[in-house]
């Protein structure tokens, strides 16, 4: 029986991850780093971490029990800390990871990754003894096979050097932009962060959801990262887009170009946008939109 | 300190053209360092400058620095010196990763590696996790913020659903969000001085690659209406109000 294994930290991820897992493999066994048995799984080796430890400060751990037991599969889910551990697990095992966007078959493995930006998508034949996986979101469909649940306790001893002084949660709301119909999404053009109440009058009589560029988010943090779109961001398929003072560089367009209608308004006639836009508009933003609220 | 900020030289995406067939022509492509990289840069120019010390740009890759632009550009943004590592610039992470830590072993050790968020055309976030690994030294990625504090950093780092306070003892190997800082713009003075600071070559070896790339494809474009109308606001507005209502 073929069989995939994957690592993680916490419950509800574990469980996507294991029902992601079987479309590569029969059996799924996981390695949980304090986040205990998985429901999903067929087997979860269980390492309980030091209170306050990192997860990531069991790379090594894993790395070597995932070579006395012989894994040739590991998936990892795109979350930070997951990315981090498959890295580090992935150089302890001596292979780089790739960064799955599409299984195209696992006998031999071979996946998809976008290159560029997303300019390119590259198919890659995995010739490593691992295959180390970061499945992307998307990259598979999740199976609705049951798990067998079975459980074993392992000891793991967790590399010294990091301390964790303290966690600030981060109130969040939760938004799957992914199921949105219409979409609004703000960029660079917009000068204050104030002024996104002229997209949100938009949204509001649109009924869309708004959304940004990268930069409108890590860069000033006006909105939170859940919000922002593209080859490392959130990827939507709505039925309309709407780009405001957004000059579509390829890494945002390849979150937002399965969008039925694309439409753009942009201030440069020769922003890279208007040439993959169903409608645009040139013109200041700060213009347009009150009279496009007026007009809706 | 001495500071090791990582920058590769990477094709520019917007210089890349699509081929009926729909592979890539890199051929006009000018080399560049990804603007993320640049946030190495800066924040290892900004550290070395709290507590004094010297910050060394180190790139796998030969291939986009034999011309003295790109050179110039990254060493008018805050470095002290350049070593390029000759070698594949489209390696696997693990490869690249092997051959920074050979590098850095050759350059004779370091307190703090510094990387970008992703390079511009791989984006695989993966080099400096492995890198860290590969030196056995403390590692995290997506640091959003760092103060030197004696023998270790305090770093933020940046998770989906909060803020980790971390402390590092150095050395350690860090990579670093999109929005950290703002990669400075040089000024003539700086691109003046550029053209002085050393540039050096270092050899270091490399494993395999971990897959064979079958394929490198655009994928199929979607026809789009490509209708754009200019003009006095209300007119435009009233226009695109018509189009969506129309949708
Ligand atoms: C490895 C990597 C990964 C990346 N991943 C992503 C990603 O996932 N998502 C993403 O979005 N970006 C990503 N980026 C960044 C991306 O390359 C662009 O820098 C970014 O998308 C630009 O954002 P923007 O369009 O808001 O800003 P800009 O490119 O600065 O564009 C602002 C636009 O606003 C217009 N404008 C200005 N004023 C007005 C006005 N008054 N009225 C109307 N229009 C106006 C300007 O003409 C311009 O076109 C990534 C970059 C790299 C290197
Ligand atoms: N060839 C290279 N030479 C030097 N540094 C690199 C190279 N490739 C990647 N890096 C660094 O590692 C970071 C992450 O790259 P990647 O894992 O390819 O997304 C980049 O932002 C750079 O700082």
């Amino acid at each position: 029986m073929t069989e995939a294994w994957i690592v993680v930290h916490d419950l509800d991820g574990g469980n996507a991850l294991a029902r992601s897992a079987r479309a590569l493999a029969e059996r799924v066994v996981a390695v949980s780093v304090g986040a205990g048995g998985l429901a999903d799984a067929d087997l979860t080796l269980t390492v309980d971490a030091a209170p306050g430890a990192l997860v990531e400060a069991y790379a090594q751990p894993v790395a070597a029990l995932l070579a006395a037991r012989g894994a040739t599969v590991v998936a990892f889910a795109g979350d930070v800390r997951s990315r981090l551990l498959a890295g580090q697990v992935a150089a302890h095992l001596g292979v780089g990871p790739t960064n799955v966007a599409g299984v195209v078959s696992t006998a031999p493995l071979v996946v998809t990754r976008l290159a560029y930006g997303g300019l390119a998508v590259a198919t890659d034949e995995i010739t490593a003894p691992v295959a180390v996986l970061v499945l992307e979101p998307g990259a598979v469909t999740p199976s609705d096979v049951a798990g067998q649940g079975a459980v074993e306790p392992v000891d793991a001893t967790p590399t010294a050097g990091l301390t964790l002084v303290e966690t600030r949660p981060k109130g969040g709301e939760q938004v799957d932009l992914t199921a949105a119909k219409r979409v609004v999404g703000v960029g660079r053009g917009f000068a204050a962060e104030a002024d996104l109440d002229l997209a949100r009058a938009v949204a509001n009589r649109l009924g869309a959801e708004l959304a940004c560029s990268r930069p409108i988010s890590e860069g000033v943090g006006w909105m939170p990262a859940e919000r922002y779109l593209g080859v490392s961001g959130a990827t939507i398929k709505p039925d309309v887009y709407l780009a405001i003072g957004i000059s579509g560089q390829i890494q945002h367009l390849v979150g937002v170009n399965h969008a039925k209608v694309i439409v753009a308004i942009n201030k440069d006639k020769n922003a890279p946008i208007f040439q993959q836009a169903d409608f645009g508009v040139v013109g200041d933003l700060y213009q347009v939109l009150p009279a496009l609220v007026d007009a809706l | 300190m001495r500071i090791v900020a990582c920058v590769k030289a990477a094709p520019e995406d917007s210089d890349i053209a699509v081929k009926p067939d729909r592979t890539l022509d890199l051929s006009r492509a000018q080399w560049k360092v990804g603007s993320y990289d640049l946030n190495a840069v800066e924040a290892a120019r900004q550290v070395a400058d709290q507590v004094g010390g010297e910050v060394i740009g180190l790139s796998v890759g030969s291939e986009g620095w034999s011309g003295s632009k790109l050179r110039k550009d990254v060493l008018s943004r805050g470095l002290d010196s350049l070593v390029v590592v000759p070698g594949d610039p489209d390696a696997d992470s693990f490869q690249t990763a092997s051959a920074l830590a050979a590098a850095v072993g050759e350059l004779g050790g370091c307190d703090l590696v510094l990387l970008g968020a992703g390079s511009s055309d791989r984006y695989a976030q993966q080099v400096g996790n492995q890198l860290g690994a590969l030196l056995g030294r403390p590692t995290l990625n997506q640091v959003d913020a760092i103060t030197v504090d004696g023998d270790h950093v305090r770093v933020e780092r940046l998770l989906e659903d909060g803020v980790q306070v971390v402390d590092v003892p150095l050395p350690a190997v860090l990579s670093l969000t999109s929005g950290i800082n703002t990669p400075r713009i040089a000024g003539m003075k700086d691109i003046l001085a550029a053209g002085k600071k050393p540039v050096s070559e270092v050899a270091a070896a490399m494993p395999g690659a971990s897959a064979r790339v079958a394929s490198l494809l655009a994928p199929e474009q979607v026809d789009r209406g490509r209708v754009v109308v200019e003009g006095d606001p209300a007119e435009t507005a009233q226009q695109l109000a018509q189009f969506l209502t129309t949708l």
